[in-house]
């Protein structure tokens, strides 16, 4: 049976001394001129909101006018105070649910679709850009287009659903709390599984065929191939699916706002912390609005980095063991 | 050769330096003509077309003067009128929500406090500059533009065929509704997915229950809460309207809610004044009544009441470069003249005193709220704080419908919600 680790030696020794006597070298000042844009684009658009989001949560605002410093009496707002005490736990249970179910369908159905176009022989390039479509289509229109076709009023779906008979599952999908979660799941999914089906597409043509050559001749049957010799090999991947599923979830907005407005309709069962973050901001008319808001975006940042880092720790370890 | 190159380099060079200069000499010239173009901002995309026919109205009066009349998505611009408010380059006039959702620019300073400025002012009645005045120090931070009304829109050809009436008691309200229902047309058309309208259009229903003034008076005074029996009736009232609404009312937007009555799907509509508009400019085959909803039995007021408040209003931003100009065009904005083109076009109730109302429906909801009219309580006295009266009420009522709570629960959530900041004047 052929191991992982020596499958990794074989690979990596020849590629990387190639690739570092093939590598452009560049100058200091080249590279600077390179990285610069980028670092001035994340500088201005990401890292000086962040920071300033920061500072505000540390303050008593007076709507759009800084006041005293109030610590972090924001903080103990958000989960003191109606209705954000009920609201932002309540919201978070939703994104986490939001991110479990979308990671274990991705990870499989995802993987599932990636391993069965890569052995395509035909039509491969076309069900890969028919899978990605939905995820180069802005989170806001799919949104809006789920909504009026599962209106329980005029949507094509109950419609369909009752010309074949099946009236009993003409269900008012986003007017119940019951359904409408698992409807914003399915979108969240659907919207999100060309980007697993891409990326796993892409590790799976990165696995040596000789290394699975080499397997089968050792014996190895076809779902042993798969899980000892293709499953670690793109295991980075996982993670990175992983990872990134992990910041959607839990910062999704447009499509849980396109389906179940600012409120999470119906009766908060579509609430999500960025929703919540949305109505202390800019609906609620307290003045304190953004002190309060910026605590729960410093709060939800600390939460998303600090997992994202310790899981791609573990999982890089785990990465490691298996390679 | 070196000469050749140098003269190019010189003529680059010259270019350059008039290319820099030449924003700077525009703008001198444009300065000594007196251009201005003055940035109006606000939420309703769908009034792009009549407000620029009314401002060229005043561009024709004020030679020089442009007015940028630009609209954001209505769900998108709070965050885009922070943006513009606080920044640089931001606009000049800006249309603010009413009450509470004001406040917050007020405490910031953002707008300028108009009192002694706009001499038209005085041609408003003061309930409607209590819309955008500021809470705290009480002085007016905007041009109230519309007075809403909540009332009963009806389908006319619908009634006439059913040979329906306009019902004057709650009996014989609830017997058109059951005739409807009956003849397979939806009795009345809400959108319950959208919670953001459930309290206003509650409001139809529940004023004349609870009791309208009388009932704010008290509730202002601490002698009673939303716990007190009329307004749990209130509450009861509406959720019991649920078997009239569309099936599964909770799924039904807004905008689906607005589709049934144009098309003839329901019979009635609760809505705000400002559908008017809409409703005629989208199928201007449709007859439209209109109507208050009678009391419930033992209901505070024996009349039906119709309640109204302030839609919001123009304000002056404080970081704007051409205050003198914006000023101008604000006071035109606050007179007679723009008050009745604002009326004419636009089908709404301006609150300037003297505009008359050539829509003979938009006349008859004007008196039935001149005879009989209640504040929208939710709005107009509790939306100055956090959690506000219509945060609570709005997925309240969803949860009434969805039968996840009972009215007495929501009139405690509410009473508990609005206790954490108001006081009474007691």
């Amino acid at each position: 049976m052929v191991q992982a680790q020596k499958v990794k030696k074989t690979k990596a020794s020849p590629s990387s001394g190639n690739s570092q006597k093939r590598g452009v070298r560049l100058s200091k000042r080249a590279t600077t001129l390179f990285v610069l844009p980028a670092i001035l684009v994340f500088g201005v658009f990401v890292l000086y909101p962040m920071i300033m989001a920061f500072s505000y949560s540390f303050f008593e605002w007076h709507g759009t006018a800084r006041g005293g410093f109030s610590g972090f009496t924001n903080f103990f707002t958000l989960f003191t105070r109606e209705p954000y005490r009920t609201d932002v736990p309540r919201a978070f249970m939703h994104n986490l649910l939001i991110f479990g179910v979308a990671m274990v369908i991705q990870n499989t159905l995802g993987m599932a679709l990636a391993y069965a176009i890569f052995h395509l022989r035909r039509g491969k390039r076309f069900f890969q850009v028919l899978y990605t479509l939905p995820y180069l289509v802005s989170s806001i229109v799919i949104g809006y287009l789920w909504s009026l076709m599962l209106s329980s009023t005029f949507g094509p779906v109950n419609r369909l659903l009752e010309t074949i008979g099946l009236d009993r599952f003409a269900l008012p999908w986003l007017g119940d709390p019951k359904t409408a979660i698992w409807v914003l799941i399915l979108v969240v999914v659907w919207q999100w599984i060309g980007f697993p089906v891409l990326l796993y597409g892409a590790a799976l043509g990165g696995v040596p065929v000789d290394l699975e050559d080499a397997a089968s001749i050792d014996g190895a049957n076809r779902r042993q191939r798969f899980f000892s010799v293709t499953l670690p090999l793109i295991m980075p991947s996982i993670t990175t699916v992983s990872v990134l599923g992990f910041i959607g979830a839990m910062e999704a907005f447009a499509l849980p706002y396109a389906l179940g407005g600012s409120t999470g309709s119906p009766a908060g069962s579509t609430d999500v912390l960025s929703l919540v973050f949305y109505r202390v901001a800019f609906e609620s008319g307290d003045s304190n609005g953004t002190g309060i808001s910026s605590a729960l975006a410093t709060l939800l940042f600390l939460f998303i980095f600090g997992v994202a880092v310790i899981t791609t720790g573990i999982m890089r370890r785990r990465q490691e063991m298996l390679t | 050769m070196k000469t050749n190159l140098l003269n190019k380099k010189r003529l680059v060079i010259g270019a350059l330096v008039l290319a820099t200069l030449a924003p700077t000499i525009y703008a001198a010239s444009a300065s000594a003509n007196s251009n201005v173009t003055l940035n109006v901002w606000s939420w309703r995309p769908e009034d792009a077309n009549a407000y620029n026919e009314i401002f060229s109205v005043y561009e024709k009066a004020h030679p020089g003067v442009t007015v940028n009349f630009q609209t954001y998505i209505a769900t998108q611009y709070p965050q885009v009128l922070t943006t513009g408010l606080t920044g640089r380059n931001g606009p000049d006039i800006v249309q603010v929500q009413a009450y509470g959702r004001v406040q917050p620019f007020i405490l910031g300073r953002n707008l300028v406090a108009l009192d002694g400025k706009i001499a038209g002012l005085k041609n408003i009645a003061k309930a409607n500059l209590a819309g955008s005045s500021g809470h705290i120090d009480g002085k007016i931070y905007g041009v109230p533009f519309a007075t809403q009304t909540i009332q009963m829109f009806y389908n006319k050809d619908i009634f006439a065929k059913l040979n329906l009436s306009v019902p004057t008691t709650w009996k014989s309200f609830i017997a058109v509704n059951e005739a409807l229902k009956k003849a397979n047309i939806i009795p009345m058309s809400v959108g319950a997915k959208d919670t953001f309208l459930l309290p206003m259009i509650s409001e139809a229903f529940t004023s004349s229950v609870y009791g309208g003034k009388d009932f704010q008076k008290r509730i202002l005074a601490g002698d009673t809460t939303f716990e007190d029996p009329s307004y749990v009736k209130a509450i009861s009232t509406f959720a019991s309207m649920k078997e009239y609404m569309p099936e599964n009312v909770v799924g039904v937007s807004y905008t689906d809610s607005q589709t049934l009555f144009i098309s003839g799907r329901a019979g009635m509509f609760p809505g705000g004044s400002f559908e008017l508009g809409f409703f005629q400019a989208s199928n201007p085959t449709l007859k439209i009544g209109v109507f208050p909803v009678p009391p419930a039995p033992g209901a505070e007021s024996k009349a039906a009441l119709t309640p109204g408040y302030v839609d919001g209003s123009w304000s002056l931003n404080a970081r704007s470069d051409q205050q003198a100009a914006a000023l101008t065009l604000l006071r035109w904005m606050a007179s007679k003249e723009f008050g009745q083109l604002f009326s004419n076009r636009l089908s709404q109730m301006s609150p300037i005193k003297g505009v008359t109302f050539t829509n003979p429906l938009l006349r008859q909801m004007a008196n039935n709220y001149a005879k009989h009219g209640s504040p929208y309580l939710l709005i107009t006295d509790f939306r100055w704080g956090s959690p506000s009266a219509t945060d609570v009420m709005a997925p309240g009522y969803q949860k009434i419908f969805l039968g996840k709570t009972t009215p007495a629960e929501l009139a405690t959530a509410l009473q508990q919600g609005i206790s954490t900041w108001f006081k009474p004047k007691k």
